[in-house]
């Protein structure tokens, strides 16, 4: 593989490193990180922000595509068509590679795809090898790029019915003849959380397949380590570092990766700090390294991988449904995977996803969470969230997520018309949304000057004592 | 009399542009309303790559004031 140096996964905030071409050798970019998802209609479609792309692809530096939203392992397929988005981005951006995650995030619940809300680890078995072969094969043809999994992180404990992870690992890549983005953070976590040890993981992974390492911090909770991606590289996972990047021949870049709202725990410079320390593992590199060049292989045709192995198939279903069903607290309706919902592990997964979602909320709807937060308090704002992810599946995509608890409050009008002005915020929000998502246009009326309440919100406060003026707004998609 | 905000969310994000008008002699303050707007749009897209705790929500949570005291818990991220 082309080797491209030391780099990191794009953010906005991270701009000012990218003029530093000896610093910053790749950029890699999260893809669906920069998609809306849209609606008209009935028709769903993955909109790109061309705008953002074409400022990255000006940057001299190669480019990398790493998806967060069409993962490779698992047998459900997103019901909205990717491939337009996807082959954008690769127009735009050039990537020399691409990769996504080797795991699932979409199970089939009364005939409708649900979003897991997480990307979930899939059952480890010769099955799943063969699915997520397909799966891969599929992914190539699209992008028509060379392709890459990334190790994931299960935060489930190993079972004995399964592969362990180094073998699974191996399996996928030797049957879909790809690439492996090794996430040695993942293969630590791994470790941490009662996993395999990752220096046997790696014992098993034919090390000539990793074209990429990715490198992060994390944070611990209920006694498990999680790959937030929210801190410095950890001391004793650079020594892992140090120590299998030399056994790659075939090594074509190490990605650093930090999320924009942990920036502030390691600032800018931390970053360049970490940047610096990966260029001296990255010229531990084995200098006789082969050049093999990977092949961009045709997706074979249509259920290759399920003629004559039916019950294979309903096992990885049956799989994915009871991860997801333990998840939710659901009724466990497998008998043989029914022993999930007392893995730990599935805490771990409820606590992430929850927060996850919460999170999405304080971002698409931040003003009227506010004012839930300060009228009602925390508490009652947690309750009120917790009955509304009872009844609702989650969406990755923040505005649909957002929409959907907009329509649960709209359905509580006892509710809104308790905390001063939050009727008038939430219709404010929830236009900005349906602009945006639906292109619908709304009039809005306000009892006050709305700029001073938004002035309130942004200290924290419920707005109080405004003087009464009557106004109106007009909300159009531009 | 009808003002037109026009807000601009940070670059580079181009996606989610909306038109708002509002009553001029009223919004004196139309550049804390586009940031209001710029802040609610910039961010609706999908979440990035992670395996962890994504803190915004707490982050929330702990700024603002409790009904209850009216003290202040805490103070949000420098993403808010």
């Amino acid at each position: 593989m082309r080797p491209l140096g030391v780099g990191f996964v794009f953010w906005p905030e991270l701009t000012p490193l990218l003029d530093d071409t000896d610093l910053v050798g790749v950029i890699e970019i999260e893809s669906q990180g920069f998609w809306e998802k849209l609606r008209t209609g009935n028709d769903v479609r993955y909109q790109p922000n061309e705008g953002l792309l074409r400022n990255i692809a000006h940057y001299p530096q190669p480019k990398l595509l790493h998806g967060v939203g069409q993962p490779l392992g698992g047998v459900t397929r997103d019901p909205v068509d990717a491939a337009p988005a996807l082959r954008r981005a690769v127009d735009l951006l050039d990537p020399v590679w691409v990769s996504e995650h080797l795991s699932f995030n979409r199970t089939r619940r009364g005939g409708a795809v649900t979003e897991a809300g997480f990307l979930l680890p899939p059952r480890q078995s010769e099955a799943e090898v063969l699915a997520a072969a397909d799966n891969i094969a599929r992914y190539a043809s699209i992008v028509e790029r060379p392709v890459a999994f990334e190790t994931g992180v299960n935060y489930l404990q190993p079972r004995a019915d399964e592969l362990d992870d180094g073998a699974w690992f191996a399996s996928v890549a030797e049957c879909a003849d790809c690439g492996i983005l090794l996430d040695l953070h993942n293969l630590w976590c791994n470790q941490r959380n009662g996993r395999g040890q990752a220096r046997d993981v790696l014992a098993r992974l034919p090390l000539e397949r990793v074209w990429e390492v990715h490198l992060a911090g994390g944070m611990a909770l209920d006694g498990y380590w999680l790959d937030a991606h929210s801190d410095a590289i950890a001391p004793e996972l650079l020594d892992l570092a140090i120590e299998v990047v030399p056994r790659l021949p075939n090594l074509g870049a190490i990605v650093f990766e930090i999320l924009p709202q942990h920036l502030p725990r390691i600032g800018i410079d931390g970053v360049r700090r970490q940047l610096e320390t990966l260029a001296r593992v990255w010229a531990l590199r084995a200098p006789d390294r082969a050049a093999i060049q990977p092949v961009v292989r045709r997706h074979p045709g249509a259920a290759s991988t399920r003629s004559g192995q039916e019950g294979d198939w309903q096992e990885l279903v049956e799989w994915e449904n009871a991860l997801v069903a333990a998840i939710r607290g659901d009724a466990m309706t497998s008998c043989r995977f029914a022993e999930l919902a007392r893995d730990p592990g599935i805490a771990v997964y409820r606590q992430l996803i929850g927060d996850a979602r919460r999170s999405n909320l304080a971002r698409a709807l931040r003003y009227t969470m506010t004012m839930l937060l300060a009228g009602l308090g925390a508490d009652a704002t947690e309750a009120l969230l917790e009955r509304y992810c009872s009844t609702a599946d989650p969406d990755a995509y923040a505005a649909v997520e957002a929409e959907g608890f907009a329509n649960f409050l709209g359905g509580q009008p006892e509710l809104l018309a308790h905390i001063p002005h939050l009727a008038e915020v939430w219709a404010f929000e929830y236009a900005l949304l349906r602009a945006t998502l639906h292109a619908e246009p709304t009039e809005l009326a306000w009892s006050s000057d709305p700029a001073e309440i938004f002035a309130a919100l942004d200290a924290g406060r419920l707005p109080r004592d405004l003087a009464a003026t009557r106004t109106s707004m007009r909300i159009e998609p531009h | 009399m009808i003002s037109e905000l026009n807000p601009q969310p940070l670059p580079p994000h181009e996606l989610s542009r909306v038109r708002i008008y509002v009553d001029a002699e009223v919004s004196h303050d139309l550049k804390r309303m586009n940031k209001v707007v710029a802040n609610v749009l910039a961010r609706l897209g999908c979440g990035g790559c992670h395996s962890g705790r994504i803190l915004e929500f707490l982050d929330m949570r702990e700024f603002v004031v409790n009904p209850k005291t009216l003290d202040v818990e805490g103070r949000m991220g420098a993403q808010f």
